[in-house]
């Protein structure tokens, strides 16, 4: 759904979702628990939610005039009235960084960057996902993702695949994250990719078994054109979030970004993904746009009832790559 | 592995895209620079009739200053035809004639036109037109708009610090038959399309007699070494002529240099350029 149109929220198919949610705590059976509850309608815990992706143009190592862009856009949001705002990869300082990259570190940890908590005091009842360099106690640096939601910072994810080939250098300057969590909002249980790390399936597809409805992909993917009307990398972009939202039986939404950093682009074309992977939104390419999208959580779980590739996983199975 | 008659297609572009991306960096340099426009130096050729028409597109026509550069030996049809995309494009455009300021030199110093003169006197032409663009980009407030593609740039087919400077470039991706195909998506005037491409650096020289090979083959076996990264061997198995292979390695391989200008001696571990990658927005 684009700028101007409205939710149309149908209360009575919310208050039986609700009910399900309530009593969902993570696996499967009791999923089918709530669902039994739910048809009986009687309680209300909300799987609806309206994200907004902040398809933004990031000012190069200005993390102070990029914390201003991003008040503006927590404004936009906020009267579109959306409940989780994702912005795109390194948000807060731009992408292509290389020796920047130290002089524009946050340390996210006891005290939290100042910059992080402005966001975060600005965006109220609003949960948003930032993206910024993060400094830890010994000092490493990470391509890290935070949500912010009640006044601080509530979970972080570091990239875990850094890319170093072709145009892109980021293991000479940051660690490579090493824990994969599960973020848990309102709504349902998500998780958060940045970029590189959707093109590793593995790590969606844990997230799903553990429990996640909706996968967050922050992301800085530089643009490339051939013979096709739209940009050769957005049809790579489509064809992976559409395959991990279908395989995982999950929503996945994709938030890239646009402008330009040395002489390459960012094109834009920001995305939501139904779970089964039929496109539900997409920005324009190349140019500056706020994407708002209705989406349930209880879509993941109506397929997987369906669709139990879930269910039916066997990472058990020993294979060939182990004696790699 | 790709044919022969399969490299023309991978080269093809689609020109509504390509020109909204490119209009999108001219806008986006202008804007994060903020200056006030661009200056281009037409030279009646289709590179820099892209590049003015890219940026009239992008900033609008009152941003975009042409300068017609002529020396009294250039070919008059590349002033003309020069005049003629300005109009066609509607921004403003000065002719001014460089004669009165490389002849003197000249006299003194290169008075010959022998072969290794001709190359002096060339690039000596292109640094000139060099420091008017660079100077009336001062005068404007405005970005000097680079008109180098990538064809000429991977064979270094021009002068250090003259035709190849340039604040930013719009062109230095695009092989000459994507830079035809682009032109003629924007409708340029077909006689400044069709035209037989020269640097006009004297009377009679076309680029492709320079080159030894048509822009054709120059840009497809560019593409098999570079883009692809075929080793030489495999480029002539495709079908390609053994001696415009060699030739096109040995340019690109002599030329490398002009592709990164600033060689600074590291002494400090925190060298510029190598220690400290600072990038530009």
């Amino acid at each position: 759904m684009d700028e101007g149109e409205g939710a149309a929220h149908d209360a009575v198919d919310n208050a039986t979702q609700n009910i399900a949610a309530a009593v969902t705590v993570g696996g499967q059976r009791q999923a089918l628990t709530g669902a039994m509850l739910a048809s009986v309608g009687i309680m209300e815990i909300p799987s609806r939610l309206t994200v907004g992706l902040a398809q933004c143009d990031c000012l190069l190592g200005e993390v102070e005039a990029n914390v201003a862009r991003h008040l503006a856009w927590i404004e936009r949001a906020r009267r579109r009235e959306v409940d989780l705002l994702v912005f795109p990869e390194l948000s807060l300082t731009g992408y292509r960084l290389l020796h920047l990259t130290p002089r524009v570190a946050l340390a996210a940890g006891a005290g939290g960057a100042a910059a992080l908590e402005r966001l975060a005091a600005a965006a109220g009842p609003m949960a948003i996902l930032v993206g910024f360099v993060e400094e830890d106690r010994q000092g490493v640096l990470y391509n890290s993702a935070a949500l912010l939601r009640h006044g601080h910072p509530a979970f972080i994810h570091r990239k875990l695949y850094l890319p170093t080939y072709g145009i892109f250098q980021e293991q000479r300057f940051l660690g490579a994250g090493r824990r994969l969590e599960l973020v848990t909002l309102p709504w349902g249980k998500a998780g958060v990719l940045i970029c590189e790390d959707l093109w590793h399936p593995e790590l969606a597809r844990r997230l799903a078994l553990g429990g996640a409805k909706l996968l967050l992909v922050p992301s800085a993917a530089p643009g490339r054109i051939g013979g096709g009307e739209v940009p050769e990398s957005a049809e790579s972009w489509e064809l992976l979030t559409r395959s991990a939202a279908l395989l995982n039986t999950c929503w996945v939404v994709y938030c890239n970004r646009v402008g330009w950093e040395e002489g390459s682009f960012y094109s834009g074309g920001s995305h939501v993904v139904r779970p089964g992977g039929e496109l539900a939104e997409r920005a324009p390419y190349l140019e500056e746009h706020l994407l708002i999208a209705e989406i349930d959580l209880r879509d993941a779980d109506r397929l997987r009832w369906k669709l139990p590739l879930l269910a039916d996983d066997r990472s058990d199975i020993s294979g060939p790559e182990a004696a790699r | 592995m790709i044919r022969r008659e399969q490299v023309a297609g991978r080269l093809a572009l689609n020109a509504p895209l390509a020109v909204a991306v490119l209009t999108d960096f001219i806008r986006d340099a202008v804007a994060t620079t903020g200056t006030e426009g661009v200056v281009v130096g037409l030279s009646g050729g289709v590179d820099s009739a892209l590049a003015a028409a890219l940026a009239a597109r992008a900033l609008g026509p009152l941003r975009v200053h042409a300068f017609v550069l002529p020396y009294r030996t250039s070919n008059p049809e590349s002033a003309s035809d020069a005049c003629l995309v300005a109009k066609q494009l509607g921004i403003d455009h000065r002719l001014i004639d460089i004669s009165p300021m490389v002849d003197p030199y000249f006299a003194l110093e290169i008075p010959g036109d022998g072969e290794a003169d001709r190359g002096r006197r060339g690039n000596k032409l292109a640094r000139e037109r060099m420091t008017i663009l660079f100077d009336q980009a001062k005068k404007l407030g405005c970005l000097v708009l680079g008109t180098s593609n990538k064809t000429e740039i991977l064979l270094g087919y021009s002068t250090v610090f003259g035709d190849n400077a340039s604040s930013l470039n719009p062109l230095g991706d695009l092989y000459k038959q994507q830079i035809w195909r682009l032109a003629t998506h924007l409708e340029l005037p077909r006689q400044v399309v069709a035209k037989q491409p020269t640097a006009d650096l004297w009377p009679g020289q076309t680029d492709e007699d320079e080159l030894g090979m048509t822009y054709e083959v120059a840009d497809e076996v560019l593409y098999l070494l570079f883009d692809l990264g075929l080793r030489p061997a495999e480029v002539v198995e495709r079908g390609y002529e053994e001696a415009a292979v060699r030739r096109i390695v040995r340019l690109e391989q002599a030329n490398r240099y002009k592709r990164r200008l600033m060689l600074i001696a590291r002494l400090s571990g925190s060298a510029i350029n190598l220690d400290q990658e600072i990038p530009r927005d």
